[in-house]
C-alpha cells in the first residue's frame, strides 16, 4: 500500500475557482483523513486559477486545530502552485497558528474532531 | 408613496440617501413605493448593489416597487446592466460592452460569480489590466463575496454591480448583502460592545476575528486593504449605521444617522496600475508550514 497520496484541487472543487470555504472544507476533510492514516500528502494546486483566503482556511489553516505544525510539516506539501498563491498560502498558514494559539479554540477544534470521529 | 433621490455617488451622501429611502420606506407593508429618479443626473452605477439591495427589503414587505422618471443616459446604462430589468423593464443587450451586470446571488452561488467576474473581465469594454492587477483585482472580489457569505448569515443573497470610468482609469465595484452586519457579528462572536464605526475599525486591525469554530478567519479584509493601499485605490464599507473610506493610506470613519440594513464594500481600482503584484522570491514552497 502507497504512503503517499496526492490530492487535486481541481479535482475536488470541479472548477479552477476555489473561492467557497465549503469547497475548501471538502478538501479539508481529504487531506485530514490521509493524515489520520499517517499517509504523505501533496496538494497539487495545477490548474487552479483564484483562491481566497476563505478557502485555504477551511482547507489548510483549519488542520492545525487537529494536527501539530511539526506533523503537518512533516507530511504535507503543496505542488503547481503560482508564487503569488504561495504568499496567501503562507498568511493563512501563520494565521492559523495565531488562532490556535488560544487554547479554547485549540480545546473546541479537538472536540469538534472528536465528535466528528465518533459520529462516522 | 413616492420618494425621489438625487445624484447618487459612492460616498457618505449616496449611502446616505439610500438608507434614507429605507428608513421612509420601514413601516410600508403591502404598498406601492415610486421610485422617483427625475432629479438624478449622474447615478454611479456600482451604486446599483446597495441601491438594489434596499429595494429587494423594501419589495420582500410585499410591497410593489417601480423605479420611475429614468431618462437618457442614466436610462441607457440602467438598461443595459440589468438593473431595472427587475423593475418592469425589457432586458437590452449591452453590445458596447461597457457596463458591469446587476446581480442578485444566493450565497451558495460562489461558483456561479466567479465566472460572472471572469466574463466581465474580458469584455471588450472593461480597461485592459496587467496580468498581476487583473488578478488581485479579481481575487478580492473573491474575498469580499466569501467574507459575505460567511460573516453575514444573510438569507436574501448578495448583491453586486460595478462601474468603469475609462478616462478615469477607475473602476469600481460594490458587494452588498442584507445580513446581520459587522457592528452586530462583533458584538455576538467577539463579545464586544462597539459603536458600528468602531466594529469596523476593529475588523481591519491586526489578528481580529470574530471566528470561534475550527475555522480560522480574519484576512479577508486585510487583504483587501493591502491590496488597495498597493494599488493607490479606495475602499469603503458601510455597515449598519457605520461609514468607513480608506484611500491614500488613510481611514476615515463617519456615522449615519439610522443602519444601512447589512454591509456594503465598495472597492475602487486604479486600472492603469502596472505593479506585478509578485512577491514570490520571498516563499519557498518547502518553508510553508
Amino acid at each position: 500500500m502507497s504512503t503517499q497520496v496526492s490530492i487535486q484541487l481541481y479535482e475536488i472543487v470541479g472548477s479552477p475557482l476555489c473561492i467557497a470555504s465549503d469547497d475548501g472544507q471538502k478538501v479539508h476533510d481529504q487531506i485530514a483523513a490521509a493524515l489520520r492514516k499517517e499517509l504523505t500528502v501533496t496538494l497539487s494546486f495545477l490548474n487552479v486559477e483564484g483562491l481566497t483566503s476563505a478557502f485555504l482556511n477551511a482547507a489548510v489553516g483549519q488542520l492545525y486545530g487537529e494536527f501539530s505544525a511539526e506533523q503537518i510539516r512533516a507530511n504535507l506539501s503543496v505542488s503547481d502552485m503560482q508564487p503569488d498563491d504561495l504568499v496567501l498560502l503562507k498568511k493563512v498558514v501563520e494565521t492559523a497558528k495565531d488562532y490556535f494559539k488560544d487554547p479554547s479554540r485549540f480545546k473546541k477544534a479537538q472536540q469538534e474532531v472528536l465528535g466528528d470521529n465518533d459520529a462516522e | 408613496m413616492e420618494i425621489s433621490l438625487s445624484n447618487v455617488k459612492s460616498d457618505f451622501e449616496g449611502f446616505n440617501q439610500l438608507i434614507a429611502l429605507l428608513q421612509k420606506t420601514k413601516d410600508c407593508a403591502f404598498g406601492e413605493i415610486e421610485v422617483d429618479l427625475a432629479g438624478v443626473t449622474w447615478f454611479e452605477a456600482n451604486m446599483c448593489a446597495p441601491f438594489g439591495a434596499i429595494l429587494y427589503k423594501v419589495s420582500r414587505e410585499l410591497n410593489s416597487v417601480r423605479v420611475t422618471n429614468v431618462h437618457g443616459k442614466l436610462e441607457n446604462i440602467l438598461l443595459r446592466n440589468g438593473f431595472l430589468s427587475n423593475y418592469g423593464r425589457a432586458v437590452i443587450p449591452d453590445r458596447q460592452g461597457t457596463t458591469i451586470k446587476y446581480k442578485r446571488l444566493e450565497t451558495k452561488d460562489a461558483r456561479f460569480f466567479g465566472s460572472h467576474i471572469d466574463d466581465l473581465l474580458t469584455k471588450s469594454g472593461i480597461p485592459k489590466m496587467s496580468t498581476g492587477l487583473f488578478k488581485k483585482f479579481r481575487e478580492s472580489i473573491f474575498e469580499i463575496f466569501s467574507n459575505a457569505v460567511i460573516h453575514s448569515e444573510t438569507k436574501l443573497g448578495i448583491f453586486s454591480c460595478g462601474q468603469v470610468f475609462p478616462n478615469k482609469h477607475r473602476l469600481d465595484f460594490s458587494i452588498a448583502d442584507l445580513g446581520m452586519g459587522i457592528r452586530q457579528n462583533v458584538r455576538q462572536n467577539a463579545d464586544l460592545d462597539l459603536t458600528a464605526e468602531e466594529a469596523i475599525n476593529w475588523a481591519l486591525e491586526g489578528k481580529n476575528t470574530t471566528k470561534k469554530g475550527p475555522i480560522p478567519g480574519g484576512l479577508g479584509l486585510k487583504l483587501l486593504r493591502e491590496f488597495i493601499e498597493l494599488n493607490k485605490g479606495r475602499i469603503q464599507i458601510v455597515s449598519d449605521k457605520g461609514y468607513w473610506d480608506f484611500s491614500n493610506g488613510e481611514s476615515q470613519t463617519r456615522g449615519f444617522l439610522h443602519p444601512f440594513p447589512g454591509t456594503v464594500v465598495n472597492i475602487e481600482i486604479n486600472t492603469a496600475d502596472e505593479r506585478s503584484y509578485c512577491l514570490a522570491s520571498e516563499i519557498n514552497p518547502k518553508n510553508i508550514f
